[in-house]
């Protein structure tokens, strides 16, 4: 017998419909989770027939919100179901044995819905981080329109066209900061050898 | 019937080396309900994976529990695998089952020993312990660790183990074999250990299969489900692989169990020896987990299926990472293997489960 996973996304209306099918059908329940995103939560059920791994994705849960409990169902739920509120704060309706917020004697409300400081700090290293990829990325364009614009008016070296092709290509491979720099490293170049030649023009 | 009393059992017990609390709902001498608290011991790992980095929340996922960590090392790590298609050396694949399978021994030797221990049977609990030792000589010799081991990493292992070591390996499990066989016969024959277990804590075959049971607590239910079945990694392998089975459903049918699969799992070790190719043992690992990017995978624990989770962001930090444990999965079962149950078998039927409570709180 062979292992398979899918994923495949449900209506929160359906949640109670779908465990009620996948019982009868036979499925083992396997397990449920959540997912916190910034403005909600994800839940993920799990069941299990002959090898085949399926879960049900539940998006974009209010952090509030209240969900049917599978418990009249699969008993053996009880215990991510009251793990879910204590963690996330999801309520599940009619939950079988519910512990009312007990199960976990957490010391902090809902803690995995918390985003820490590090995790900030993170988001913050990869958004400047993006930043300087589109700003790389917008003095890429505006250089080609420029040589673009000079092939026009004159032949381009073919050389020096696949010179800056393989440059180019290289630069992609490298990670963003280290192109980023890369680049600004040839632009300050560049606008030396432009201010050294118009001096001499002078 | 009398009337129906609340008996406190734990957090601390004797025959628990870990804190579980069960309110015991009992009439006269007998248990008609119990309610299982768990929550003394929850300490947060899965949200240190915004703070570790993938690779280095191997490292946590294997201390989760000191008896299934090389399990919780390798889920995680092929949950990852799986995240980021990467493919595993053929060699690796099989030093870590080779491994893994010398923890399931490691945990029913340990397991066993705290269950003669309540029988009243320490001379049995000494003997297993003993031969448990032999296991962990085999880790410190193979991986520098005895309990946490920080061979597994994602994209592989981390050591060798030479194919002279392996045959001292296999030599060494013969010679274990050849003693753990004689502890077995006397456990599984003697009268005392039959009479506290032979129709105790009783889970059918149907109550097991409603409850989604898993590991050996399901299969001495008849409930025909392991993991390895999967022919997951090196598990293909094997020439034929079959879950050891029992029909009573009590606690003698989980000793027995446990007992025949430390069995098992030498053969499987030995199997495996005997067919590891050369190779590799690990590739280079680059980039990120996509944003967005899931993985869910399961894994044969010592006491059952473990459900891993891994969802990526696009750094190298993960965006959620989950373990549902086996023990969490058979709550339910120990619940109901309690009901009906005389007050004195109670700490008995909850040893037979072989609940693992930090795996259960991580």
């Amino acid at each position: 017998m062979g292992f398979s996973t899918e994923f495949r996304t449900l209506a929160v209306q359906s949640l109670h419909e779908d465990a009620a099918s996948r019982k009868d059908e036979g499925w083992r329940y396997v397990q449920m989770l959540a997912v916190n995103n910034d403005e909600s939560v994800d839940l993920v059920y799990s069941y299990m027939k002959d090898g085949l791994l399926d879960n049900a994705v539940i998006e974009a849960l209010p952090k509030d919100a209240e969900v049917p409990s599978i418990t009249d169902l699969y008993l053996e739920a009880f215990v991510c179901e009251n793990e879910i509120h204590d963690l996330f704060g999801i309520t599940f309706k009619g939950l079988a044995i519910d512990f009312l917020g007990n199960f976990y004697r957490v010391s902090t409300d809902v803690p995995m819905t918390i985003i820490s400081p590090e995790k900030l700090a993170e988001r913050e290293k990869q958004r400047k981080l993006a930043e300087k990829k589109a700003k790389a990325e917008a003095a890429k364009q505006a250089k080609e329109a420029a040589v673009e614009g000079s092939s026009d008016a004159s032949d381009v070296d073919p050389q020096a066209a696949s010179a800056d092709a393989e440059l180019e290509a290289k630069l992609a491979a490298m990670p963003p900061e280290k192109a980023a720099k890369v680049r600004a490293a040839m632009e300050a170049k560049a606008a030396k050898a432009k201010k050294g030649t118009e001096g001499e023009g002078a | 019937m009398g009337k129906a009393t609340v008996i406190p059992f734990g957090p601390q017990h004797p025959v628990l080396p870990e804190p579980l609390h069960l309110d015991l709902v009992v009439q006269d001498e007998t248990v008609v309900d119990c309610l299982p608290q768990i929550g003394f011991v929850h300490r947060g790992l899965e949200k240190l994976v915004e703070t570790r980095d993938y690779n280095q929340f191997i490292y946590v996922a294997e201390r989760i529990c000191g008896i299934c960590a090389m399990g919780h090392s390798l889920g995680y790590a092929e949950t990852v695998e799986s995240l980021m298609d990467i493919e595993v050396p053929s060699r690796a694949e099989y030093l870590r089952v080779i491994w893994h399978e010398l923890s399931r021994i490691h945990s029913h030797l340990l397991w066993l020993g705290l269950a003669a221990d309540a029988f009243g049977f320490e001379s049995m609990f000494m003997h297993c312990w003993r031969l448990r030792e032999r296991i962990l000589d085999i880790f410190e010799k193979t991986t520098g660790g005895r309990v946490i081991l920080s061979v597994v990493r994602v994209g592989g292992v981390n050591r060798d183990i030479e194919d002279s070591e392996l045959k001292v390996i296999c030599q060494t499990l013969d010679g274990i074999k050849g003693e753990y066989q004689q502890i077995m016969d006397t456990l599984l024959t003697d009268m005392s250990v039959k009479n506290r277990t032979v129709g105790v804590g009783t889970l059918s075959h149907e109550q097991a299969v409603a409850l989604s049971m898993v590991g050996p607590f399901a299969r001495a239910s008849q409930v025909n489900y392991d993991v390895r079945t999967f022919g997951k990694g090196a598990y293909r392998a094997l020439t034929e692989f079959q879950p050891i089975l029992d029909a009573q459903g009590d606690c003698y049918a989980r000793v027995k169990v446990r007992c025949l699969e430390v069995l098992q799992s030498i053969d499987i070790i030995k199997e495996l020896a005997a067919k590891i190719p050369a190779g590799d043992i690990s590739v280079k690992v680059k980039g990120n987990p996509e944003e967005g990017a899931r993985a869910a995978n399961v894994l044969e624990q010592p006491r059952g299926e473990c459900y891993y989770y891994a969802q990526g962001n696009g750094t190298k930090f993960l965006e959620r990472m989950r373990m549902r444990t086996p023990t969490s999965q058979n709550l339910a079962g120990m619940v109901e293997a309690l009901k009906g149950a005389d007050l004195a078998d109670v700490n008995m039927i909850i040893l037979t489960i072989d609940p693992c409570i930090s795996c259960t709180e991580r």
